[in-house]
């Protein structure tokens, strides 16, 4: 369970050190008035601080007026079956490639978590790959990663 | 009558073979993508984006709004049949659409929404028609502080208008502004906010950050939600289909009230969705059947789709004559024309004249292939509806993964669009409009741009943005936009009090 005031802190956060990170950032471009006008970093410096500030004063109204579940367990079991199989199957792609890696995302979803059959999920893995590999590769000369595996299979 | 002759001559371009094959496909893809959860018209467009570097920019901007029109058909049906919205516009056919699909009326609900969506488009085009040049003829007397106050406009209308808590909106905006000064300074040529990242010097591309806030976040508010569709009988009847589309013109007041709605969120960059909110949320005021309003009434249909697609047409308008997307995906579409190598703005009407009125024929005629074919396909996506989500979505995510990879063939992007993903999901669980962000995104350096030649004008004084009438007007407006939703509401706050 999630209660909407730890979401809204959490995400107020996240935004502020962003804010943050982008004002420290923008100082090494100088933030003054040079011969050639504003120096480059003035403007990503005054977003980087409307973005701090506003954070703080929505992590300071989220704190005190957010009330209510913002999700469930189970909405957050949901979304954590889909997310994190995909994390996966992204941090792979420079191993294992596109190609390879998109059949095994799409069978082990459908097999494991879908319960669909061996076989069903094999058909729809495979089929799916095939077609991305005619419209891409072949049809639009986009070549997507083969990954190390293609490397090593020479392809 | 200028513009009329331009527009016959649009015509003669717009109708070929070649071109309305592509609107065809373009409008089937765009139904495809507006009727899936999770994909929108700025999916659809940003994966096609790639396709047409080799087409002519006529060809290919008439593929690419085409998608648009169907994306913008294709949100509702769902909305309707499945009390899903395919499109973050078509949230509020909802609100009556189902109840009356439910009912047993899915052919009155529909053919209404398809009627009044016609309607507003009709009423967006006929406004770029008549007003493209002119606006345009207006812009080109335009200086930097004129378009940095437009672009203060446009933001500023988010704020007030856009619905969102104002503290949100603006933190999405600054966000966006931030993304976009990433990587090579235009005016200085130094790199900027890359935080040692070195692949990060080309800038983050906006159709990557696009596919992981919109496609990524929605598809796993999806899952998250389960939505559990029930669907209802999807068969067309013709006979009531004609007879609820002859009965429309009744709904004349809602008809013309929201096309005006829409047409103004359009070409202020408000965009479809906060469009065709307003214009629910107006009807629910002043309608006298307001109280049937929830429980399938018509007009609770017409007042959204009718501003939801005068806002998307119109949005094309300020993206034409300006080079001020008014939505998402007008957003998408400019960054299509810059790699096409057109430059959107005042300029194209005089250099680009054949593109800008084959443009403007051809909606025209997209919005009628749009009808025609959203009519005919609605058994086909029905059908579509029943297959399983858990299918549906590794897939959808397949597809937002190759995308974002085919940009630019970097690895990186994957990644970023995942970051954005979760980004998306965040900021729409907590009530943070994404369109300011991607509206950041596009035009945030622009923005700066026209902000730093200005200073550089005026030596720093901020004097020029009051310098003459119109600079003056509009940054008095971007204010008002700004600073009077509050205090109404502070206002509105106190009277609750005193009572």
């Amino acid at each position: 369970m999630l209660s909407r005031r730890t979401l809204e802190a959490a995400t107020a956060i996240l935004t502020g050190a962003f804010g943050v990170a982008v004002m420290v950032s923008s100082l090494n471009n100088g933030i003054d008035w040079s011969e050639s006008g504003v120096e480059s970093g003035t403007f990503p410096f005054i977003t980087g601080t409307i973005v701090a500030a506003a954070s703080l004063y929505n992590l300071v109204r989220g704190w005190m007026r957010g009330t209510g579940i913002v999700a469930t367990r189970a909405g957050l079991q949901r979304t954590a079956a889909l997310l994190l199989p995909a994390v996966l199957y992204v941090a792979l792609i420079p191993l294992i490639g596109m190609y390879v890696g998109s059949a095994a995302y799409l069978f082990g979803t459908l097999r494991f978590q879908s319960k669909l059959s061996v076989v069903r999920s094999g058909l729809i893995a495979i089929v799916a790959s095939v077609a991305l590999y005619l419209v891409f590769e072949r049809a639009f000369q986009v070549s997507l990663p083969h990954g190390w595996l293609g490397v090593v299979l020479d392809l | 009558m200028e513009n009329f002759e331009a527009l016959m001559h649009g015509f003669s371009i717009a109708i070929s073979v070649n071109h309305v094959a592509l609107m065809i496909g373009g409008v089937l893809l765009g139904i495809l993508v507006g009727v899936l959860p999770g994909l929108g018209a700025p999916n659809g467009v940003s994966l096609l984006l790639p396709l047409t570097f080799g087409m002519t920019p006529v060809a290919a901007i008439i593929l690419l709004s085409s998608i648009y029109w169907g994306a913008l058909f294709g949100g509702s049906v769902t909305s309707i049949l499945f009390n899903i919205p395919g499109e973050p516009s078509s949230v509020a056919t909802t609100f009556d659409g189902y109840p009356m699909a439910r009912d047993g009326r899915a052919t009155e609900a529909l053919a209404t929404a398809f009627g009044s969506a016609a309607f507003g488009a009709l009423v967006g085009v006929v406004l770029i028609t008549c007003l493209a040049s002119w606006i345009a003829g207006v812009a080109l007397q335009f200086g930097p502080a004129e378009y940095f106050a437009v672009y203060f406009l446009a933001f500023s209308s988010f704020i007030g208008v856009g619905g969102a808590p104002p503290m949100k909106t603006v933190v999405s905006l600054a966000i966006g502004f931030a993304i976009a000064a990433i990587g090579m300074d235009t005016v200085s040529g130094s790199v900027r906010l890359t935080m040692g990242v070195d692949e990060l010097v080309k800038g983050i591309n906006f159709v990557v950050a696009v596919m992981g806030l919109f496609g990524i976040g929605e598809l796993l508010i999806a899952v998250e939600d389960e939505l559990h569709a029930k669907p209802v009988s999807s068969k067309i009847e013709w006979r009531i289909l004609f007879r609820t589309l002859a009965g429309l013109p009744k709904h004349w007041v809602a008809l013309l009230r929201s096309a005006a709605i829409g047409c103004w969120m359009g070409i202020t960059p408000g965009g479809p969705t906060a469009a065709s909110f307003m214009s629910y949320g107006i009807a629910k005021r002043v309608s006298p059947r307001r109280a049937n309003f929830g429980k399938g009434e018509p007009e609770g249909i017409v007042s959204p789709e009718t501003a939801d697609h005068a806002a998307g047409t119109s949005a094309l308008l300020p993206m034409l004559s300006l080079g001020i997307p008014g939505s998402a995906t007008a957003a998408v579409m400019m960054g299509g024309l810059m790699i096409w190598g057109l430059n959107p703005g005042p300029a194209l009407f005089i250099e680009q004249k054949d593109f800008v009125w084959g443009l403007i024929a051809s909606m025209y005629l997209g919005n009628i292939v749009a009808v025609i074919l959203v009519l005919l396909t609605v058994p086909i996506f029905a059908a579509l509806m029943r297959l399983p989500f858990f299918i549906l979505a590794p897939l959808i995510f397949i597809v937002c993964v190759v995308g974002a990879y085919s940009v630019s063939n970097s690895y990186l992007d994957v990644v970023l669009m995942m970051g954005f993903g979760v980004l998306g999901y965040l900021f729409k669980k907590l009530d943070y409009p994404l369109a300011p962000l991607v509206l950041a995104i596009v035009i945030g350096d622009k923005a700066e741009d026209a902000f730093r030649q200005s200073m550089l004008m005026s030596q720093g004084s901020l004097k020029i943005f009051v310098a003459n009438g119109l600079v003056t007007t509009l940054v008095c407006a971007g204010f008002a936009l700004l600073l009077v939703p509050p205090l109404f509401r502070m206002i509105g706050g106190l009277r609750g009090r005193s009572r």
